[in-house]
C-alpha cells in the first residue's frame, strides 16, 4: 500500500512540475489572448465591470497576425496620450467591442485610422478630424453605456458612433440589463465573490485557462446539439433573451444618445454584421450546425432585427453589410481563426463610414470654420 | 461514435464494468450486443450485412470442414468468396466502376445512363470482410478448425475494438481468446491504458493538429510553391500515421483491458530502409493478409525474378483498390507496385549497408520515396498530382508561410512523437515505454497528458481509415 502511495505521489510531483513547466513556456512564447502580456491590458472597475487598463501595452502575435497594443493614461487604445481638445479639432469617439478595439491589426491599420485619414483630406483649413478608439474586448451596448458615462465623456466627442455587433450585441444586454439600473456593476452575492475569486485564479494561469476551454467543450458537448447563443439572434424564432435584449440595446444606445446631446455631441448607429454575412463557407457550416441543433439560421436576421429595434429612435445609422457583401474574395475580410476584421476589412469598413460621417458633420456643421 | 468521442467513452464504461463483472459466456454475449450496438451507432441499416456475413462464413465453414471431397470444398470455398466479394464490391466499388464506364463511353460519344445507386459505403466492410474471408481460406486450408459456436464466431466478426478500422484479425489468433475464459493481469492493465493514452496522443495531437496544415495545402486553392508541397507532404504522413496508428493503438489498448491482445499493426514505419521493411512496420495487418492470401497464391517469389515483381505488382495495386474506389488510390497501388519491384531488382546487386550513416541516409530517402506515394494518395485528383509534382520539381522555394506556417508547427507536433518512436525503435520494443524506470515513464504519461489536453484538437475528427 505504502508502495502504491508513493508512486501516486510521484505521478503527482511530476505533474505538478510539468505544470510549471508548461505554465512558463506557455507565458513565454505567449500568443494567446489567455497570456500574461495579453491580460495586463484589462483592469477591473467598480464602475463599469472592466476595462482597459491607462498606461499598458503589449505585443499581441498570434500565428495570423501580430500588433502592437498601447493604452491611452484616458483608458482607450491610442499610441500617445490624448490630452485636452485643441481648438479647431472635430472628435469622433467609435464605442463598441472587439471589433472596435481591434487587437488584431495596429493603429495605423484600424478602420478609424483610415476614416480619420480620409475625413482630414477633405477638412476644411485650420480643421482637423480625430477619431477616437473607445472600444472594449467583451463589452455589450450596457458596457458601452457605463463607459461612455464614465471615461468617454471626458474626452468631449463632437460625435459618438455607437458600433453594434449585431452577432452577440442582443444577449449580452440582455444579460446586463440590470446594471442600468444599478448604475453599474451589481452587488454580488458570497457565491458569486467566490465564483469571481475562482475565475481570477484561473485567469492567472494560461494552463488552467486552456483547462477551463476543454471543460466548456466537454460541457457543450454533454448538453448535446444546440445553437450557439450568440447566433440565436438569427434564428427564425429566436430566444426571449433576444427579443428583451433587443430592447434594452435601444435603452442603452438612447442613454448614450441623450448624454451626449446634452453636450452638445450628435450620435450615430453603425450595424456589423458577423463574418458569416459574409464569407458563403461559413455561413454553410453554421446553418448546418444550427440546423443539426433542430434550428434554421437566418442569415441576416440579427441585422434586420437591430435595424427594425433602433430605427424609430431617429439616429442616423449604417448598416456596413452591403459594403462588406459587394467585395470579392469576402473570405479575406475576417480572420480564419478568429471573428475580428482583416487589415483588408478593416479598409473597407474605413471607406464605408467615410461618406456616412462626412454627412453627419456637414449636416452638424462641425465643418464650418 | 468515435473513440475519442464522448458517446464512445460512456459506452465504454459502461460496457467494461458489466463486463468485469460477469462470467465467460455472459462476457462473449455482452460483447455481441455492444458490437451491435457500436456498428449500428454507425448506421442500423448495414447492420444485417455483417450479420449476413456472420451466418454465412459461419456455416460455409463448419460445412467445409465436414466435407471431404475437395472438389466440393473448393465450391463451397467460392460460395463465401462470391458472397463476400460480392458484396465488397457492390457496397464498395458500384459507384466507382459505373462512373468510370460512364467517363469512358462518353470520351467515344456514348451518353450511358448506367443505374447508379450511390450506394453508401458501410462503415468497416473492408475490415470485416477481409477477416471473414482469411477465416473460411485458412479453414480451407486446414489451417484453423471452423469455431462451433456461433456466438464465439459473432464475436470474432463484430468485436467493437477492430471492427471499423482493424486491424485485420486471423481466426488463429483472436478465436482462441474468444473461446476460452480470459484472465485480466494487473499489466495488462497498465499496458492498455498506457495504449489508450498512446493512441489519444497520436490521434488528438499528432493527427488533427496536423490535418489543418495538410488541408491548407492540399485543401484547393493556388499559390502554393514546391515547398509548401512537400512540407505538407511530410506533414500528411504523419497525419495518416497518427490517425490510423493511433486507432490501432487505442484498440489494441481497450482489448488488453479486457483481457485479449490484438496484433501489433504499426511499428515506427518511418525509420525503416527499404520498401519491403516499410510493409512489414504499416498496417501489418493488411500486409500480411495481402502476402498470405493474395502474393503467396499468386506464386509469390517462387518464380522468375519477372514473375515476382509482376505479383508484386499486382498485389499492391489490388492493395490499393481495397483503400477506396478512387484512381487514386489505384495509382497509389501501382506505384508501390512499381517502387516494391525496383527495390529488389536494386538488391540483386546485394549492396551492402553496414555504418549507421549509410543507414540514416537510406531512412531518409526511404521516407520521401513513401512521402511520394503519399501525395498520390492525399491528391484530390490526378490533375493535383500532376500539378503538385511539377511544383517539387520546378519551384523548391522555402518562403517564410512554409517556414512558419507549416514548417514550424510540423516540428514540434512531430517531435515528440518521433522522440518516443526512437526510443522503441532502438531497443526495438513497441512496449519499451512501459517498461522504462519509474520516474521516467511517469514523466512521459505527464507529457502526454498534458499535450494532449493543452494542445490536443478537441473538434471531434473521424479517422481518415474508416472510408476503407
Amino acid at each position: 500500500m505504502n508502495g502504491r502511495l508513493a508512486r501516486v505521489w510521484t505521478l503527482f510531483a511530476i505533474v505538478a512540475v510539468q505544470f510549471v513547466g508548461l505554465e512558463a513556456g506557455l507565458r513565454w512564447w505567449g500568443g494567446s489572448e489567455a497570456s500574461p502580456a495579453f491580460q495586463q491590458l484589462f483592469m477591473q472597475d467598480p464602475a463599469v465591470g472592466h476595462r482597459l487598463r491607462p498606461g499598458a501595452s503589449a505585443r499581441y502575435t498570434t500565428p495570423e497576425f501580430s500588433a502592437f497594443i498601447s493604452i491611452a493614461p484616458e483608458g482607450v487604445r491610442a499610441d500617445g496620450p490624448i490630452g485636452p481638445k485643441p481648438a479647431g479639432e472635430t472628435r469622433i469617439v467609435i464605442l463598441g467591442d472587439s471589433l472596435v478595439l481591434s487587437v488584431q491589426v495596429d493603429m495605423a491599420d484600424w478602420f478609424g485610422t483610415h476614416l480619420e485619414r480620409a475625413l482630414n483630406a477633405e477638412a476644411p483649413p485650420g480643421r482637423t478630424v480625430r477619431v477616437i478608439n473607445a472600444g472594449v474586448q467583451g463589452y455589450g451596448p450596457v458596457d458601452e453605456w457605463l463607459f461612455y458615462k464614465h471615461v468617454v465623456e471626458p474626452l468631449e466627442p463632437d460625435l459618438v458612433l455607437v458600433m453594434v455587433f449585431v452577432g452577440n450585441d442582443a444577449v449580452e444586454a440582455h444579460d446586463k440589463a440590470d446594471w442600468i439600473e444599478a448604475d453599474g456593476p451589481p452587488q454580488s452575492s458570497a457565491t458569486e465573490q467566490a465564483a469571481t475569486a475562482m475565475r481570477r485564479i484561473v485567469r492567472a494561469s494560461m494552463v488552467l485557462q486552456n483547462v477551463r476551454l476543454r471543460w466548456d467543450m466537454l460541457k457543450a458537448s454533454l448538453e448535446g446539439p444546440g445553437t450557439e447563443r450568440p447566433l440565436t439572434s438569427y434564428l427564425a424564432n429566436p430566444p426571449q433573451d433576444v427579443t428583451e435584449g433587443l430592447a434594452v440595446t435601444r435603452r442603452a444606445v438612447g442613454l448614450i444618445a441623450d448624454r451626449a446631446a446634452a453636450r452638445g455631441a450628435g450620435a450615430a448607429l453603425v450595424l456589423m454584421p458577423a463574418r458569416f454575412q459574409t464569407d458563403d463557407a461559413d455561413y454553410g457550416r453554421l446553418r448546418d450546425i444550427v440546423a443539426a441543433a433542430g434550428g434554421t439560421l437566418v442569415r441576416d436576421a440579427a441585422t434586420e432585427r437591430f435595424a427594425q429595434t433602433l430605427s424609430p429612435m431617429g439616429l442616423p445609422i449604417l448598416d456596413l453589410l452591403p459594403s462588406l457583401r459587394a467585395e470579392p474574395d469576402r473570405s479575406e475580410l475576417f480572420f480564419q481563426r478568429n471573428v475580428h476584421l482583416t487589415t483588408r476589412g478593416h479598409r473597407v469598413v474605413g471607406g464605408a463610414l467615410a461618406p456616412f460621417v462626412e454627412s453627419l458633420l456637414e449636416s452638424s456643421g462641425a465643418r464650418r470654420d | 461514435m468515435v473513440f475519442t468521442s464522448l458517446h464512445f467513452v460512456a459506452f465504454f464504461i459502461v460496457v467494461y464494468a458489466v463486463y468485469r463483472v460477469v462470467p465467460h459466456r455472459a462476457q462473449n454475449w455482452l460483447l455481441v450486443v455492444a458490437s451491435y450496438y457500436f456498428y449500428a451507432a454507425w448506421d442500423w441499416r448495414f447492420l444485417s450485412l455483417l450479420i449476413g456475413s456472420t451466418l454465412v462464413d459461419f456455416a460455409v465453414a463448419k460445412a467445409i470442414e465436414r466435407e471431404e471431397a475437395h472438389h466440393r470444398r473448393r465450391r463451397l470455398l467460392w460460395v463465401s468468396l462470391a458472397f463476400n466479394f460480392g458484396m465488397l464490391g457492390f457496397f464498395k466499388y458500384f459507384n466507382f466502376f459505373a462512373d468510370s464506364l460512364r467517363e469512358l463511353f462518353a470520351v467515344v460519344g456514348w451518353r450511358l445512363d448506367p443505374v447508379t445507386l450511390h450506394v453508401i459505403l458501410p462503415i468497416g466492410i473492408s475490415f470485416y470482410t477481409f477477416m471473414t474471408v482469411s477465416y473460411v481460406v485458412d479453414v480451407y486450408r486446414r489451417e484453423t478448425p471452423a469455431s462451433q459456436s456461433l456466438l464465439d464466431f459473432a464475436v470474432f466478426v463484430a468485436y467493437f475494438p477492430h471492427l471499423v478500422a482493424g486491424p485485420i484479425l486471423r481466426a488463429s489468433l483472436l478465436l482462441p481468446q474468444i473461446s476460452q475464459p480470459r484472465r485480466i493481469h494487473l499489466a495488462q492493465i497498465g499496458e492498455g491504458l498506457w495504449l489508450i493514452g498512446w493512441g489519444v496522443f497520436q490521434k488528438m495531437f499528432v493527427a488533427d493538429n496536423l490535418a489543418r496544415l495538410v488541408d491548407a495545402v492540399y485543401g484547393g486553392g493556388g499559390g502554393h510553391t514546391g515547398g509548401d508541397v512537400l512540407v505538407a507532404t511530410w506533414a500528411f504522413a504523419f497525419q495518416i500515421y497518427g490517425d490510423f496508428a493511433g486507432y490501432s493503438n487505442m484498440a489494441r489498448g481497450m482489448s488488453k483491458l479486457m483481457g485479449i491482445e490484438l496484433n501489433v499493426n504499426f511499428r515506427y514505419p518511418y525509420f525503416v530502409t527499404s520498401p519491403q521493411e516499410f510493409w512489414r512496420h504499416w498496417h501489418i495487418s493488411l500486409s500480411t493478409w495481402l502476402r498470405d492470401y493474395l502474393y503467396i497464391p499468386l506464386g509469390g517469389n517462387r518464380g522468375t525474378s519477372f514473375a515476382t515483381k509482376r505479383n508484386l505488382f499486382l498485389t499492391m495495386v489490388l492493395g490499393g483498390l481495397w483503400h477506396g474506389a478512387a484512381w487514386t488510390f489505384v495509382l497509389w497501388g501501382m506505384y508501390q507496385g512499381l517502387v516494391l519491384a525496383v527495390a529488389r531488382t536494386i538488391q540483386e546487386f546485394g549492396i551492402p549497408v553496414r555504418r549507421t550513416w549509410q543507414r540514416v541516409v537510406l531512412v531518409v530517402i526511404m521516407f520521401h520515396v513513401t512521402c511520394y506515394g503519399w501525395l498520390i494518395f492525399r491528391a484530390q485528383s490526378a490533375g493535383q498530382i500532376v500539378d503538385f509534382t511539377r511544383r517539387l520539381a520546378t519551384d523548391l522555394t522555402f518562403t517564410s508561410t512554409t517556414l512558419y506556417s507549416l514548417l514550424q508547427p510540423l516540428a514540434l507536433i512531430v517531435a515528440p512523437l518521433l522522440l518516443v518512436h526512437a526510443y522503441q525503435a532502438r531497443h526495438d520494443d513497441d512496449g519499451a515505454v512501459v517498461r522504462l524506470p519509474i520516474v521516467t515513464r511517469y514523466a512521459v504519461y505527464g507529457a502526454v497528458f498534458w499535450l494532449v489536453l493543452i494542445f490536443g484538437n478537441f473538434e471531434g475528427a473521424e479517422f481518415i481509415y474508416f472510408q476503407f
